[in-house]
């Protein structure tokens, strides 16, 4: 998915070499330059809402180097590459309506070593206000960014620049910019920055979105400051040749290998009433509308199942998820979905809205619906392109989705070369789903390899 | 290399049982390394972190110094230039009070919330008293004062107790409230008749009770009922 995401931002970098152009970006960036703050984009509204003594909306992207990673010069990378990216050297603030971010130019962020328990809550006003962290252990950069600032995409552009200019400081010759690698000298664009959502929400409808509750998973909560990792590392030829064997993509394949994985638990623990089982996955905006937005610009699509109608075969479930997402995943149902999400925001009324009764009612609304309406999370980064330069140093990249809000399991894919990485990430004690899952692709003929932070 | 015999999967060279089913890891091949846990080097780091939390402690500062100034400089202000009364003594008596409360929100956070009720109860007190140096008289105090500040701090006391430490719902917590109304209310009235008129005649507290006492029936009912309590939660959910 992103990796379509990742070749149109290196097509409109290439695009914009016209004379005409080049003005028209200089004018742009002057005005990017020029801002002093930052409206939070339509996603990002509701991520700082859910904030709570235990629990924060970040997320973690890290890149496994082939050499090991000499702090001091990480932080000089650092230091080099965050000012290229304003809205993650930021602090968010609140207003009497609406929370803002604006630029934070106190000390840090510093790099520090990794901890066995990453994605910890990150306070607004911890950290020097900084919503962004760095680790390093042994070969492993590892960034850590509130949900607020932006998503994957937007992650995936601070880690690999700062991986490419940390690089470069080590004297690797030969890294260009180009995808998600970004030139630090250059000042960044005005379109990096904006709200993507609000450019393309004008379907003339606004959809209705249909809500059930989907099963959720029964877990015994970990104590608090407790993430459990549980990574699989497999080739990405033997994952896409079991997918097409089912005739599927590798997406689909495994959105319905966690869907197995759900409804097996559900069975072993003999409810009286069955739910749907619902997978909430993002799907990247940037392959349909064109934009190089930096910040959030995804929305959710819930593939899923109900067993409830009917005993489901492994390869019932393939088709289930592959026809949902030949259905869904298309720009006029997307438009439609962001234009009923943009609509609230544009509300007047909603808009004078004083900001701690908007809290309550989106944490609300969140708790009893939306966090309601999914039995896991998935998200699948895709392929990752890297340039030419970059690829000797690097092993393989994870991406972790972060602490659940509610008791159940968090799934990220992400894949470079021929290496595909599935990491899950939960608070609780059991790891069911985990293990129905990659017992189902061994069964598959999938070599896995499993690491964790388990004791 | 070991695999977990169970679930099929290669396991970390430092894993000593499988993450997805707990199965031990034995691989006769490797049982010296894996007894010694040489060249056992974890993905992970072993080491957990705490999360970092806001610096309040410059802030608390900043406002006790304010209201050490406020009280200090009023102090000073009465002593010298307005010096008909002791109005002072109500600021500074206030800004103890404010300083009271500020101290577990932002002095000393870990502060126990029952040992926080307790000082503010006793600031209050204390602030009370210092305004009968101002009134001229201390019966009102003695009469009314004290015990209406002791008695609202024991049924917050109670009701925190109460909410927790005891089983907590939507209808646990609205028995407590109710319950601490009706007895505040009656207390209240007993208190002021007992200081007013030397002998306690119920009136308006007594409608406060009985209806407290009839949605505390209500709520126990619903509480003891799991079919009403469902059909409650049905019915209100939100």
């Amino acid at each position: 998915m992103l990796g379509n995401a990742v070749s149109y931002v290196g097509e409109l970098n290439m695009e914009n070499t016209g004379n005409k152009q080049n003005k028209e970006n200089k004018y742009k960036r002057r005005k990017a330059q020029r801002r002093d703050w930052y409206q939070l984009d339509l996603s990002a509204i509701v991520y700082p809402t859910l904030q709570r003594r235990d629990f924060s909306s970040v997320y973690r992207l890290s890149v496994l180097l082939k050499e090991e990673v000499r702090p001091d010069v990480l932080q000089q990378a650092l230091d080099m590459t965050l000012p290229r990216f304003p809205t993650y050297k930021a602090a968010i603030r609140k207003g009497l309506f609406w929370r803002y971010l604006e630029p934070n130019d106190r000390p840090g962020p510093f790099v520090q070593e990794d901890v066995k328990n990453p994605c910890q809550p990150m306070y607004f006003k911890a950290n020097n206000r900084y919503l962004v962290r760095v680790y390093y252990f042994r070969n492993r950069i590892a960034l850590e960014a509130h949900h607020s600032l932006g998503d994957g995409t937007g992650g995936m552009c601070v880690l690999m620049t700062l991986t490419a200019t940390y690089l470069r400081l080590l004297g690797h010759e030969g890294i260009e910019n180009g995808g998600f690698v970004l030139d630090i000298n250059e000042a960044p664009d005005e379109e990096e920055l904006e709200d993507a959502y609000m450019r393309y929400a004008n379907a003339r409808v606004c959809p209705p979105r249909l809500e059930e509750k989907a099963y959720r998973v029964r877990g015994t909560a970990e104590p608090f400051y407790t993430l459990n990792i549980i990574d699989g590392i497999m080739s990405v030829s033997e994952v896409m040749a079991a997918a097409k064997r089912y005739g599927a993509t590798i997406t689909e394949y495994l959105n319905a290998v966690l869907l197995y994985a759900l409804m097996t638990k559900q069975e072993e623990e003999h409810r009286a009433r069955q739910r749907p089982v619902k997978i909430a996955m993002p799907v990247n905006l940037r392959r349909f509308f064109p934009s190089i937005t930096l910040r959030n610009f995804i929305t959710m699509i819930f593939p899923g199942i109900d067993p409830r109608l009917g005993d489901y075969t492994f390869e019932e479930i393939v088709q289930q998820v592959h026809n949902y997402m030949r259905y869904y995943i298309n720009e006029k149902l997307l438009r439609g979905d962001i234009t009923t999400n943009a609509a609230t925001q544009r509300n007047p009324f909603i808009r004078v809205v004083p900001l701690f009764i908007k809290d309550f009612v989106v944490r609300l609304f969140y708790t009893k619906v939306q966090d309601r309406n999914s039995s896991a999370g998935l998200t699948n980064m895709g392929a990752l392109k890297v340039p030419e330069g970059m690829k000797a140093c690097i092993d393989r990249f994870d991406i972790y989705m972060g602490q659940p809000f509610s008791r159940r399991t968090n799934c990220a894919i992400i894949s470079f070369e021929d290496v595909l990485t599935i990491n899950f990430a939960s608070s609780i004690i059991e790891a069911d789903v985990e293990r129905y899952f990659f017992r189902r692709l061994v069964k598959d003929g999938i070599h896995v390899k499993i690491e964790s932070n388990r004791d | 290399m070991s695999y977990c015999v169970n679930c099929g999967v290669e396991l970390d060279a430092s894993a000593q049982k499988c993450p997805l089913c707990n199965t031990p890891v034995w691989n006769p091949g490797e049982l010296e390394k894996q007894v010694s846990g040489k060249d056992a080097m974890p993905p992970f780091p072993r080491e957990k972190s705490q999360v970092e939390t806001a610096n309040r402690k410059d802030f608390g500062l900043l406002m006790s110094m304010v209201v050490l100034a406020t009280a200090a400089t009023c102090g000073i202000l009465n002593a010298l230039v307005f010096r008909g009364t002791l109005w002072s003594l109500s600021v500074i008596g206030a800004c103890a009070v404010l300083w009271v409360i500020l101290i577990p929100v932002m002095i000393y956070t870990k502060q126990s919330i029952y040992v926080s009720l307790l000082y503010d109860g006793i600031v209050v007190v204390l602030y009370l008293y210092i305004l009968t140096f101002q009134v001229g008289s201390r019966e009102w105090f003695f009469g009314l004062g004290l015990p209406i500040t002791a008695l609202v701090t024991f049924i917050t006391e109670v009701f925190t107790v109460c909410v927790c430490r005891l089983p907590r719902s939507f209808l646990t917590v609205s028995l407590y409230l109710f319950t601490g109304a009706g007895l505040l209310c009656l207390g209240l009235e007993m208190l002021i008749d007992w200081y007013l008129m030397g002998e306690i005649a119920l009136s308006w507290s007594a409608v406060v009770l009985t209806v407290c006492a009839i949605l505390d029936i209500a709520l126990i009912t619903m509480l003891s009922r799991r079919r009403l309590r469902n059909e409650v939660r049905r019915r209100l959910h939100f």
